[in-house]
């Protein structure tokens, strides 16, 4: 048991790392797929699609044991997986930002734009903050999912929940019990995640809107 | 001071014209305001007001034409000109557009900090006299979710002002609000005139636009069909159109001032 609990550390890690990854590079992706110029927009829907479209486990191995090595750069599996997790993520969270956005009236930008601020800082300062506050609930989403495809990890043999129930589990022989007490630390991991996302968002709310 | 300024163009518009796809929907507008004038805007709905309004500012840029402020010709393509110079020009929007996610206050505040770059106690002051002025003090910690339609669009003048325009432009403020908050906000503009502020307003309150203005334009299918002062204007029109246009108007809105 202690031993699949400290997995849940790693696993966190890989999920935290990740996350924070596709946060950085999804409102990058998601302002550029929105004011971007055309090239940048092609450029964006290009990366957005590639990542959506190949499958985890390929993206895992083309990156750990082809693209790293390839170019020589070498890095442990762990941060490999937080990497490519990342990336991915970036994908998807781009979606959920674009959403935010375009969900915004366009008299935000205007008024901001009419009191002399440049694009980068009515972004920064007016269309953003609102954005990212409509974006938590589809990131909770997110989440989840990142946190049960970090299990995939385990194939590049990073000691996460679920490669540390199949190495006991292949030893012991007890499978149902221990892929058993994984399922339920996931389980556990995500109330607790998107239970924090929740207040969260309570707490961000804009006062004097309906809910 | 004043007396001496009085007669100096402001703002001076020349030839603006803004085309989406064929259809030219402000056709080679032209105006001149100068310092503390009020000049109006009417004519039907979808005529180009709003257009011109949005163009004289570059949120809407022109196919053609030339701006000048105090003299100076603005070049929207210097990307720094054209921020200066839209602080410079106060803008009030028919639905307000505050930021919904700020407090009145940080409504007025954000432009004073990020882009004049005044210090946060400087911001915070000039933030709160400014929303004194328009008669919101109770309600500078609210959010516009939490203020009625006229406090809105105070609070939308007050942020404006904190910006010290040379030039307003209002395009219909009281057009989104219930009848009861519309005095409220005219009041608050009419103040805005007495203290000499330079404006051109675009607005279906035609009893008091008549009161206000210096000059009344009247816009139709793009183009400044006429223009004059109000009582030569809403009486005897030389173009016909222009008098059926303002008799209708003053029906509709011509008690409401």
């Amino acid at each position: 048991m202690p031993y699949l609990l400290q997995g849940s550390l790693v696993t966190m890690a890989l999920v935290v790392g990740a996350m924070g990854l596709g946060l950085i590079l999804g409102v990058i992706l998601a302002v550029g797929l929105v004011y971007g110029p055309l090239y940048l927009r092609t450029l964006f829907n290009l990366y957005v699609w590639f990542f959506r479209g190949v499958p985890l486990l390929v993206l895992l191995f083309l990156f750990y044991f082809g693209l790293f090595t390839l170019v020589g750069i070498n890095i442990s599996a762990f941060a490999a997986a937080v990497i490519v997790l990342g990336l991915i993520s970036a994908a998807y969270q781009s979606q959920i930002f674009r959403g935010g956005i375009l969900s915004l009236p366009e008299g935000q930008l205007k008024a901001a734009r009419a009191l002399g601020m440049s694009d980068t800082k009515a972004i920064f300062f007016i269309i953003l903050p609102q954005a990212l506050r409509l974006s938590i609930p589809g990131w909770s989403n997110e989440y989840s999912i990142i946190l049960k495809d970090s299990a995939v990890a385990y194939a590049l043999g990073v000691a996460e929940v679920m490669a540390r129930a199949h190495f006991v589990a292949s030893r012991t022989y007890q499978h149902l019990p221990l892929y058993f007490t994984a399922g339920v630390i996931f389980l556990v991991l995500t109330y607790v995640g998107t239970k924090a996302l929740r207040v969260l968002e309570e707490r961000v709310r804009i006062p004097g809107y309906m809910r | 001071m004043k007396a001496m300024t009085q007669k100096k163009p402001v703002l001076k518009v020349e030839k603006l014209t803004k085309r989406y796809s064929s259809k030219e929907v402000v056709k080679q507008a032209s105006l001149t305001v100068n310092q503390g004038e009020i000049k109006v805007l009417i004519g039907p709905s979808g005529g180009g007001k709003s257009t011109l309004l949005q163009c004289i500012n570059f949120l809407v840029v022109p196919d053609e034409g030339r701006i000048w402020l105090e003299g100076k010709e603005i070049l929207h393509s210097q990307k720094k000109e054209l921020y200066d110079y839209r602080q410079k020009v106060g803008m009030i929007f028919q639905d307000f557009n505050l930021f919904d996610h700020l407090t009145a206050l940080r409504n007025v505040e954000i432009a004073l900090l990020k882009v004049r770059k005044m210090s946060k106690k400087d911001a915070r002051e000039r933030a709160v006299a400014e929303l004194e002025r328009v008669g919101l003090k109770e309600h500078i910690q609210k959010y516009p979710a939490q203020l009625s339609g006229g406090q809105k669009q105070r609070v939308s003048i007050a942020r404006a002002l904190a910006m010290d325009p040379k030039v307003m432009l209002l395009d219909e403020p009281t057009s989104a609000l219930d009848p009861e908050l519309i005095t409220e906000v005219l009041a608050v503009i009419r103040a805005l005139g007495a203290d000499g502020m330079t404006m051109v307003m675009a607005t279906h309150q035609i009893g008091f636009a008549s009161d206000l203005a210096d000059e009344i334009l009247f816009m139709e299918d793009g183009a400044i069909v006429e223009a004059g002062p109000p009582a030569r204007m809403l009486s005897q029109a030389e173009c016909a159109r222009t008098r059926e246009f303002c008799s209708k108007l003053t029906g509709l809105y011509g008690d409401s001032r």
